[in-house]
């Protein structure tokens, strides 16, 4: 068996990303040098919804630019030699059965879907983030399989402790290679995980009809690339299949949906080259015009005015359709510090997960309803599972587009994401006439955002007492969440974090 | 000589040499060595000599756990985690006393890897042989029967009910509650699940657990102590430097005279009155024998 340079390059960068993946997270450094977001930063998907959304640049997309013009030289390669989607995809699904392509899909489609994406991002609705095939693998890992990984072994391991108590010491060095290095450091359960695995697993599954289904039909980072890759000056010879062969449409995953070869489609996978029995297939040098191809065929132009104003109209619609919020669900709308309008950051998120993957007390999660359904993956912060550690920075390190803003530390602490709020029918002070203030105790700020007075009073079977009343001082408190996390009461906390304007 | 100097000479004698705190701590008057200079390491092993040396609390071949407060991501110069130069030192006398194993962990307030990492402990104690610093598991906190008067039961750390030798190093500092931290509270680190829960009682509930767990021998460390917005602080402000470590195998006694440095009285720490109510030691400083090492 041959094996293509596109296979090992594939391969290679599976392993970035998954290396790059495990290492998104705290080390013991306060700096993050590299991360995943390496991938979506390279990603012109990501780009080009950040350029009609925001209507601006930032340097951290500059690789995102190498990449689209790359691919305007080279094609599509990025997903024939990088995605480690399609990687996944061509691994897992090479004994697969195909049964026919489903026509539906044949259609444009997928330039609906692109274009759709692209007006919704241009009316400030940036959801390109949820159809990114990056961001559908880096969620189904965080909130799903890597917890999953992380539950098992660590299941395993308290279970020999079941067995062996401290005896399994003996064995230890094995677990804790992989508590160091492998494993998230501790298992969180995210909302949307059925989702996120859902949708990967689908995209698996459209695999029954058609190699690299998602890939030719669908994935909107694969349209783009697709075309710019129109513009390539390498083209395939011969421009299609041979009378006396035909196993290039065997070997293809996608550029010969029929006898003509499709330039958007190819992803410079090589395999027609290298298994060609006559050696005729090369991709020389030349310059064409792109857009040309299909126009001879008597199929539909690409750009037609009727996919373009299509999408322009679903694309406004879809942007304002679903713009309705609830306003008590605004209140505890808590995003990740450094986050002052909610619009801005709907403009920039990619909804890759990387917040919650390197979140380090797993207070960020994805976001189901409280922004809107157009909110969907976008990080919220639930101070009753984890609260944003005061000095952790990590967030705004990985971001990949600057919607968390990667700030000082010394920034950070004072960032607001929401304020405290205590509730005097819970608090124990106050409700039932006993001392606790473990939420002062945790408060972070030096100066004490949570203070109390210091009463005395007669509880309730008649004893003299002196109570320590907590109460917030608003200015200083910066909404981290660590009271209400801390907060000992079963259940509902006593306080909580509220949003707040920020000016 | 007459032979009453005689024999009283050589009874002093071997009582100085041989029986000072192995008896005194435990039967007779308590002790409490206090130590105090630049060299923290070094304060550290006179404070522990001046009450016999480590070898009257450790044995050869016993698992020692030092228990350090690591409650907070703060640096070690903001005196809210124990000195890891106090830590270092009293762990080589654990090892230098025979030690077979050493165990340093706590259950931290803050996320644990960025209060060890900030500690400074894991750091200066890497490389050592027969040292295992690691974070608390969830699995070991054992549901332990206390039977007190606020706690019946709580899960307490199981490396610490297990370990032959139990070696509480705190620091002292402020506490918005409890007026101030010190080594009956550092208990609170062997505590599992929602711990906030007994700040509504914490004076039993603090007697509860130390009449379960004792500390065999209690470090107090003052080389920097907390004056304000403890237990976490975040502020030099806050920060008073005293150079000083007290040692005894009388928890209530160490917290007593440790109350001191900071011009408060032991009778204003709830902690300590309940504890010595309780039968936990001598708060009492004029039942104390406190030796200037």
């Amino acid at each position: 068996m041959k094996v293509t340079a596109s296979r090992i390059s594939q391969l290679f960068f599976l392993a970035l990303f998954l290396f790059l993946f495990i290492i998104t997270d705290y080390r013991g450094k306060d700096e993050i040098s590299v991360a995943v977001n390496s991938f979506f930063r390279a990603n012109p998907l990501v780009l080009a919804s950040y350029l009609f959304a925001v209507k601006g640049f930032t340097a951290l997309l500059i690789p995102a630019i190498l990449t689209a013009v790359f691919t305007v030289i080279l094609g599509r390669f990025f997903c024939g030699w990088i995605c480690p989607l399609g990687t996944i995809i061509d691994l897992l699904t090479k004994k697969m059965r195909r049964s026919a392509p489903i026509r539906f899909l044949k259609g444009p489609l997928k330039y609906y879907i692109l274009f759709t994406l692209l007006v919704m991002s241009l009316f400030s609705v940036n959801i390109s983030g949820v159809f990114d095939p990056l961001a559908i693998l880096i969620r189904a890992l965080t909130f799903f399989l890597y917890p999953l990984l992380g539950y098992t072994a660590r299941a395993g391991w308290s279970g020999l402790y079941g067995l062996a108590g401290g005896g399994r010491d003996h064995v230890g060095f094995v677990y804790h290679f992989l508590r160091d290095y492998v494993l998230p450091f501790r298992e969180t359960f995210y909302p949307l995980a059925f989702l996120s695995l859902a949708i990967f697993l689908f995209i698996l599954f459209l695999e029954r009809f058609e190699k690299r289904n998602w890939c030719r039909n669908i994935c909107p980072l694969g349209t783009l690339l697709g075309l710019l890759g129109r513009f390539s000056i390498f083209s395939r010879m011969p421009g299609r299949i041979c009378k006396d062969c035909g196993e290039c449409k065997d070997h293809c995953a996608t550029a010969f949906d029929e006898e003509i070869f499709q330039a958007d489609g190819c992803i410079r996978c090589m395999q027609c080259r290298v298994k060609c029995r006559f050696d005729r297939v090369v991709f020389p040098f030349k310059v064409k015009k792109a857009f040309a191809s299909a126009a001879g065929t008597g199929k539909q132009p690409v750009l037609s005015k009727r996919i373009l104003l299509g999408s322009l109209f679903s694309g406004i619609f879809l942007s304002k359709a679903f713009s309705f919020r609830r306003p008590e669900k605004d209140h505890r709308l808590l995003r990740p510090p450094g986050v002052t309008s909610e619009s801005e950051f709907l403009k920039k998120c990619v909804r890759c997960g990387e917040c919650m993957k390197v979140c380090l007390r797993s207070a960020l999660y994805p976001d189901l309803m409280r922004a809107g359904i157009t909110g969907i993956f976008m990080p919220v912060i639930i101070p009753r599972l984890g609260y944003c550690e005061y000095n952790c920075t990590l967030c705004g390190q990985v971001c990949p587009t600057g919607a968390i803003p990667g700030l000082s530390p010394e920034k950070k602490k004072k960032s607001i994401i929401g304020t405290a709020v205590i509730d005097r029918n819970l608090c124990l002070p106050y409700a039932k006439k006993l001392n606790c203030i473990v939420c002062e105790e945790h408060c972070p700020i030096p100066e004490k955002a949570i203070r109390f007075e210091t009463v005395s009073d007669v509880d309730y079977q008649g004893r003299k007492v002196i109570l320590k009343r907590p109460y917030v001082i608003d200015e200083l408190c910066n909404g981290c969440g660590i009271c209400e996390n801390k907060c000992p009461l079963e259940g509902r906390s006593a306080i909580e974090v509220f949003a707040r304007k920020k000016a | 000589m007459k032979r009453r100097d005689f024999l009283k000479a050589t009874l002093s004698t071997l009582l100085a040499s041989q029986l000072p705190s192995r008896l005194m701590a435990q039967s007779g008057q308590p002790v409490v060595a206090v130590a105090e200079g630049t060299d923290h390491a070094a304060v550290t092993r006179r404070a522990v000599a001046a009450l016999g040396g480590m070898k009257v609390v450790v044995k050869p071949g016993n698992t020692v756990v030092v228990k350090p407060n690591i409650g907070w991501d703060r640096k070690p110069e903001y005196a809210a985690n124990t000195n890891p130069v106090v830590i270092k030192a009293v762990i080589e006398e654990c090892l230098a006393a025979g030690a077979k194993k050493v165990k340093i962990f706590d259950n931290t307030c803050a996320d644990p890897r960025r209060c060890y990492e900030n500690s400074g402990i894991p750091a200066i104690l890497k490389g050592m042989k027969n040292v295992e610093v690691k974070h608390v598991e969830n699995e070991r906190f054992k549901k332990t029967t206390l039977n007190g008067r606020f706690l019946k039961d709580w899960p307490l750390y199981d490396e610490a009910l297990a370990a032959d030798v139990f070696i509480n190093v705190p620091i002292a500092k402020h506490h918005s509650l409890t007026g101030l931290t010190l080594g009956l509270k550092n208990l609170m680190g062997i505590m599992g699940e929602n711990r906030g829960h007994i700040h509504r009682s914490i004076e039993d509930a603090l007697a509860d657990v130390n009449s379960r767990v004792k500390s065999h021998l209690v470090i107090i460390d003052a080389t920097r102590v907390l004056t304000a917005h403890g237990p976490q602080g975040g502020s030099l402000k806050d920060v008073k430097v005293l150079n000083k470590v007290i040692a005894s195998r009388d928890i209530v006694a160490a917290d007593a005279y440790a109350t001191t440095l900071f011009g408060m009285n032991p009778r204003d720490l709830s902690t300590t009155v309940t504890a010595h109510k309780r039968g936990l030691g001598e708060m009492d400083l004029n039942k104390i024998k406190v030796i200037k090492a």
